[in-house]
């Protein structure tokens, strides 16, 4: 991370990078970089593996004196009493090797100063920084360290110095390092100013020890060669022979708690330490703490430890770590809100001193403590749905592992009540961000479950927070009315956020609305959103989450028996064929291009909890069945007039169509396809008795509310549209039909049919008209074209179409100075053949009116129709 | 002013649309809503609920006025409610109050007022307002102070209710003032003047002002941009419902983007009057094509506003044009006639809307039937056999429908004419070789 980091600081401007790297500081120290892992490692292993080469460092032993003196002085004062000799001399000798590596890095770094490579220089520094924290005991450095550091400090400027004077510039690698490596120093020189002070007051002094001593150079390429290749393995032992060791000889008094948890987490991150060990430290730690501080200091450090051992690799945390955790988190945040004067809160200013505790000081409120609930809170609310993920959602295991949503959805609800109560105390500058998170969490929570669940959840967690507390952005009066929870949750974040999480909550509220039948609400919400436009700029999730709502609406308006609406809206998710994929429940099989391994762990990792589904078997049931109640007249209509430009609605259902209409045998309907398929044979042949049987007897619709009424509804349609269908498919057989006929047909009321009729006559998509006397339909004749006819229309249509094309080609290829006079001569001319107005919209709208006259009468009347009903 | 609709009142009042309005309106103008209200009260008094009612309005009337200043006649009206003969001393006291700060005002822009009719000093104005005011200052001794005295003078008389001075007040305000605020309001203020004197020319033209102000001014604020939108919807319906000269300019104001879609998210009652002016539009539009697009509009929006507004009379263009259920049309366009009548801005339009909405069922019954017969024609008319006969050869004359009536059979035999295929090719054709020769000549440049 910190590479990465310190590889982009560069470009950016010196100061704000310095800025940038200060507040980088702890995560780096905290967090190394696998490679600097992997150097550490090697360099230990390099000290298990060469045992022999023992002789040759105890030649250095009795050549520095002092350092070995002060090695074992260290050693005795901040290890336990207890550690035999043995280990003693084996670790003694091991701390040399240190040392000599210490010293040959710095004898890199002198080398690459003498030749101004900063980038060597750079990579020997922090090579060098991270051996000297091993050798460091006791918060002193050794004097070697110090004096290099003052010299590349002396040796930094001079150069940052020449650089300013001499015009010519250092090649890009050089400057990196160098502004690396003066980042660092700047950083680290802190910590050991007065050192480096006294060093620079008297540096024969300081240094007294020896300088001619320079291990060879030759010697730390090859172990940093031979590590390298070890560096693969994993090489627990000494890291765990060191805690175990520590851990053995740990007394557990109260006082040593916080020096604990420094060493714990100075180890966190690096591969050798054992979590594991570190975790049931921490447990036995957290029994011996008195008082709030230690616990919380405790608690978060034990927390974080327990997500350490769910990340890397894409399995999910262990489950008993996982509840262990979430128990903690509660503890926490009910330590939190008994002591009101410690409050956890981002950015607080790190507690330094081990020995004591942080009192209150004069003036202020609250022990700041620095951490962040609201990022554990989302780390424990993942590593849920992770495990979610993984566990088949069709055992018990899933279930039981579901249950332990409530509790989490309480943890979520109780720190909120903490951002809340932080948030009051006007003096915190809490930011509106983590309270923001939290509340978009409890909303990711609820948004998808019926009221009745959310109720359920909501008076659970009420029970669980003390009857005092309220909260203010939902107070517990408001709790029982889930629509309500939703739309406070909303709106707050409407107020208080922007970008994706508004349109995320945005999404959450359609949502909804759209489960809860809705839909005009939902409908408009989703378009005055204006999402559609710009949902392509979000991440993936929130695409996830608008085609999810999209999905949604179109099931509400399906509901509501808005079957155009319903076609409309689902036709983006179900039309593409990759409902699975765009809604992120299940991975598509790609047929025609391969997925890289690393899309495809992406692709896994976005998938939806089971219980989050839409089913998408319902889902393509509702699909088809509004196709087919769209399409079935329409492929009527244009069966009738063979010269009408074919226009589909969905391609998806026109596909399956001629897939089954091309079978020879069909048997009878076994799935959902198959019934929706022969009740659209039905349908077209006029039999809605049957067709609608088979849409009847599909099983799914089962799953939606109201089942009844929504079969009913259906019928309702399907006897509509037979009608329409039969009208269209039997009227140039008939001179006039009687209504009443029609009615006992389609057992419809005859004023319906009459409605439906005159609808009809009136969108010009049938050529009759109805006589009121005789209560019949009267079919014009002679309304059927001829082929030459018909060829004709065709013929003036494509000719106005070339015309246009013509028309719009000039215009773009001369929208330079040519395209004024051309326009100028359009409009003069406009008055007389329609022509072409200014711009492109112009000559559209210029050009219409003629030709839309023609087309409404064929096309344009059967899509109006279709809109209009 | 929710109280002049209680509940499980006869069906019209449950369509008032009062008390939606008046958040909209100014509180002068909502006086003569409840004016009217009132007078709708008198033809049956002998009720008892409606003296109850009526003592609500002039409950509301007080509660409305008690912010202005014609102390008078909130004065009265403080008598009526509390049955006293005198009106408390306070008002007597406010009253006098009043006066002296008109005095005070008539006399800080006496001059600036008594320049301004001068004709010399008219003369020297010009377009530029920052230079006026450089040249009056110099030449007048006018500061900026006396101009804006105007302006809270204006304020003052069209608080006292005497309009037509504020309305001049203002006008002279905006001509010197560079305050863009205030100017603004100033222009507010004159429409609510001249809707008020009833000067509809005047109100048209500041109408069209107002309406700039909003596009221009206050394009980066939509929220603010969207209410003052409402206000002027709302303020516009004076004008369009009292003169026919608004009539046009108004619908295009109100079939504008922004503006119906102001309709249509804040205020969906408007679509009542829209309907209304729409409908009672034809025949009166010069061009046929821009009422046929109207009113397409209006069916497109009834409809997708039906699950948010609905009253009787978008229910029967629903009926109409939507459903094509003729008989329930009819059924709505009694109860929407009963509902005209007791609305303040459609009352003298009841006849006229009942007029067109039947020439409309008519046109739309012709186009789909062959054959109706007269006696049923007639009772879907609402009229007797020989006023419907009479009826239907005047449409027939005026609309130039291609119809007969068979007296013998009593029926009216429709004739519809397909729409010939040679025809239909020459339409499509037709522009084509224009259209290629300024092509070609586009390109020979």
């Amino acid at each position: 991370m910190s590479r990465f980091f310190r590889g982009g600081d560069d470009s950016s401007s010196e100061s704000s990078s310095d800025e940038e790297d200060l507040s980088l500081s702890e995560e780096e120290n905290e967090a190394p970089t696998k490679a600097q892992q992997a150097e550490d490692e090697s360099s230990d292993d390099f000290d298990d593996d060469e045992e022999e080469s023992e002789e040759e460092s105890s030649d250095d032993d009795e050549s520095k004196p002092k350092g070995l003196s002060r090695f074992l002085l260290d050693q005795e004062s901040s290890e336990s009493e207890e550690s035999d000799v043995e280990a003693t001399t084996k670790v003694k000798s091991a701390k040399d090797k240190r040392h000599d590596e210490l010293e040959a890095t710095i004898t890199g770094i002198q080398n690459g100063q003498k030749i101004n490579d900063w980038h060597l220089i750079s990579n020997e520094f922090d090579k060098l920084n991270r051996q000297v924290v091993k050798l460091q005991d006791g918060g002193k450095a050794p004097k070697e360290y110090v004096k290099c550091l003052a010299q590349l400090e002396d040796f930094m400027n001079e150069t940052l110095a020449k650089q300013k004077v001499t015009p010519k510039k250092m090649n890009a690698t050089n400057t990196r390092g160098l502004n690396a490596v003066r980042q660092r120093i700047k950083k680290i020189s802190k910590d050991y100013q007065d050192q480096i002070d006294a060093y620079r007051k008297d540096s024969d002094a300081f240094m007294e020890s020896d300088e001619e001593e320079i291990p060879v150079p030759k010697k730390v390429t090859k172990v940093k060669f031979e590590a390298f290749t070890m560096a693969e393995e994993d090489e627990d032992a000494a890291g765990f022979e060191t805690v175990g060791k520590g851990g053995k000889a740990l007394q557990f008094t109260p006082e040593s708690i916080l020096k604990h948890l420094r060493t714990i987490l100075e180890s966190r991150g690096k591969k050798n330490t054992d979590r594991q060990e570190q975790i049931t430290i921490m447990e036995k730690l957290f029994k011996v703490a008195e008082t709030p501080y230690q616990k919380i200091r405790v608690l978060m450090t034990l927390v974080s430890a327990r997500f350490d051992l769910g990340s890397g690799g894409a399995a999910s945390m262990p489950l008993e770590h996982w509840k262990a955790a979430e128990k903690e988190l509660g503890t926490l945040l009910q330590i939190l809100e008994v002591s009101k004067d410690h409050i956890v809160i981002e950015g607080a200013e790190e507690w330094e001193d081990d020995e004591k505790a942080p009192v209150l000081e004069e003036g202020q409120k609250h022990i700041r403590i620095p951490g962040s609930i609201v990022s554990y809170i989302e780390r424990l609310d993942d590593e849920l749905t992770r495990s979610l993920q993984a566990i088949d959602p069709h055992t018990s295991e899933y279930i039981e592992r579901l249950t332990d949503e409530g509790t989490l959805y309480n943890i979520i609800f109780q720190g909120l009540l903490y951002y809340e109560a932080l948030q009051k105390g006007a003096s915190l500058e809490v930011p509106q961000e983590s309270l923001n998170r939290i509340i978009q969490r409890r909303l990711d929570h609820v948004y998808y479950k019926p009221a009745q669940v959310v109720k359920i959840l909501e008076e659970n967690s009420w029970k669980a927070v003390p009857s005092t507390l309220d909260s203010r952005i939902t107070p517990r009066s408001q709790s029982g009315e889930a629509i309500q929870l939703i739309n406070t949750l909303c709106s707050y974040l409407f107020e208080n956020s922007e970008g994706i999480i508004r349109a995320r909550a945005m999404l959450c509220q359609i949502y909804f609305l759209a489960l809860h039948d809705e839909y005009y609400q939902a409908r408009d919400m989703m378009l005055t959103s204006h999402l559609q436009e710009n949902i392509a700029n979000f991440d993936v999730t929130s695409q996830i989450l608008y085609n999810r709502t999209l999905v949604q609406v179109g099931l509400c308006a399906f509901r509501k028996g808005l079957v155009y609406d319903a076609q409309n809206t689902l036709q983006e998710i179900c039309g593409s064929g990759r409902q699975k994929e765009l809604l992120a429940q299940g991975v598509m099989i790609q047929r025609f291009h391969q997925v890289t391994p690393e899309q495809e762990r992406l692709e896994k990792q976005r998938q939806l909890p089971f219980h989050m589904h839409i089913n998408l078997e319902l889902l393509e049931c509702v699909y088809l069945t509004c196709s087919m109640l769209l399409e079935i007249p329409l492929l009527a209509q244009t069966g009738s007039s063979p010269d009408v430009k074919k226009r589909v609605i969905s391609k998806t259902y026109r596909r399956m169509l001629e897939y089954h209409e091309r079978q020879i045998f069909t048997g009878p309907p076994e799935n959902t396809r198959d019934h929706v398929m022969q009740a659209s044979k039905a349908l077209a042949a006029g039999e809605w008795k049957k067709a609608t049987h088979f849409i009847h007897s599909i099983k799914i619709w089962d799953l939606m509310p109201n089942t009844e009424s929504i079969k009913t509804m259906l019928a309702k349609q399907i006897q509509e549209e037979g009608l329409r269908t039969y009208l269209f498919t039997y009227a140039p057989f008939y001179d006039t039909l009687a209504v009443e006929t029609l009615s006992g047909m389609f057992e419809l009321d005859s004023r319906k049919v009459s409605a439906v009729v005159s609808k009809m006559i009136s969108h010009e998509e049938l050529a009759a008209a109805l006589d009121q006397v005789t209560e019949t339909v009267i079919f014009r004749k002679g309304v059927e074209l001829s082929r030459l006819q018909s060829l004709a229309l065709t013929l003036s249509d494509k000719a106005s179409a070339l015309i246009e094309t013509n028309e719009r080609t000039l215009e773009h290829r001369t929208q330079g100075s040519a395209n004024a006079f051309s326009r100028k001569d359009g409009r003069g001319g406009g008055q007389r053949g329609g022509g072409r107005g200014g711009g492109r919209g112009g000559a559209r709208t210029g050009g219409g009116p003629p030709r839309q006259a023609g087309g409404t009468q064929f096309t344009g009347g059967a899509l109006g129709a279709a809109v209009r009903g | 002013m929710a109280s002049t609709t209680p509940n499980g009142a006869p069906s019209p009042a449950d369509y008032d649309l009062l008390p939606k309005l008046a958040p909209h309106l100014d509180r002068h103008m909502i006086f003569p809503l409840l004016e009217f209200a009132n007078g709708q009260l008198l033809d049956d008094e002998e009720n008892i609920t409606d003296e109850k009612k009526a003592r609500e309005i002039t409950q509301a009337k007080f509660a409305l006025l008690k912010k202005t200043d014609m102390t008078d006649y909130v004065a009265n009206l403080y008598c009526e409610l509390q049955g006293l003969k005198e009106p408390p001393i306070e008002y007597a006291e406010r009253k006098q109050k009043v006066f002296s700060q008109l005095e005070k005002f008539e006399q800080q822009t006496g001059k600036i007022t008594e320049l301004l009719e001068r004709d010399d000093v008219v003369n020297n104005l010009r377009s530029d307002k920052v230079a006026n005011l450089e040249f009056l200052k110099k030449d007048h001794d006018v500061t900026i102070d006396m101009v804006n005295a105007l302006y809270d003078y204006g304020n003052l008389q069209y608080s006292c209710g005497s309009y037509g001075d504020a309305s001049e007040l203002l006008y002279r305000f905006r001509v010197l003032s560079t305050d863009n605020d205030k100017v603004s309001y100033a222009t507010w203020g004159r429409l609510a003047c001249e809707i008020l004197t009833t000067n509809w020319d005047m109100a048209l033209e500041e109408l069209q002002k107002v309406r700039e102000l909003i596009d221009t001014k206050l394009q980066a604020n939509p929220l603010a941009q969207l209410q003052h939108r409402t206000s002027l919807i709302h303020w516009a319906l004076f004008p369009l419902f009292n003169t026919d000269k608004a009539r046009e300019p108004v619908l295009e104001l109100f079939f504008s983007a922004p503006f119906i879609n102001t309709i249509q998210t804040n205020c969906p009652w408007i679509l009542r009057y829209l309907t209304v002016a729409v409908i009672t539009n034809r025949g009166r539009a010069k061009n046929v094509g821009i009422q046929q697009k109207q009113m397409k509009d209006i069916v497109r929006i009834v409809k997708q506003e039906a699950y948010e507004y609905q009253d009787p009379i978008t229910k029967f263009v629903h009926a109409l044009c939507i459903d094509f259920d003729f008989e329930e049309a009819q059924n709505q366009l009694v109860v929407a006639e009963e509902v005209l009548r007791s609305d303040f801005f459609l009352l003298a339009h009841a006849d006229d809307f009942v007029d067109s909405a039947r020439h409309l069922i008519f046109e739309s019954y012709c186009k789909i039937h062959a054959r109706i017969s007269l006696k049923d024609l007639s009772a879907r008319l609402g009229l007797n056999a020989d006023d419907a006969e009479k009826w239907i050869v005047n449409l027939i004359r005026d609309t130039r429908l291609d119809a007969k009536i068979d007296y013998k059979e009593g029926t009216v035999v429709m004739n519809h004419p397909p729409s010939s295929v040679y025809q239909q090719v020459i339409e499509r054709t037709k522009g084509g070789f224009f259209r290629t020769q300024v092509l070609s000549a586009a390109v020979a440049r």
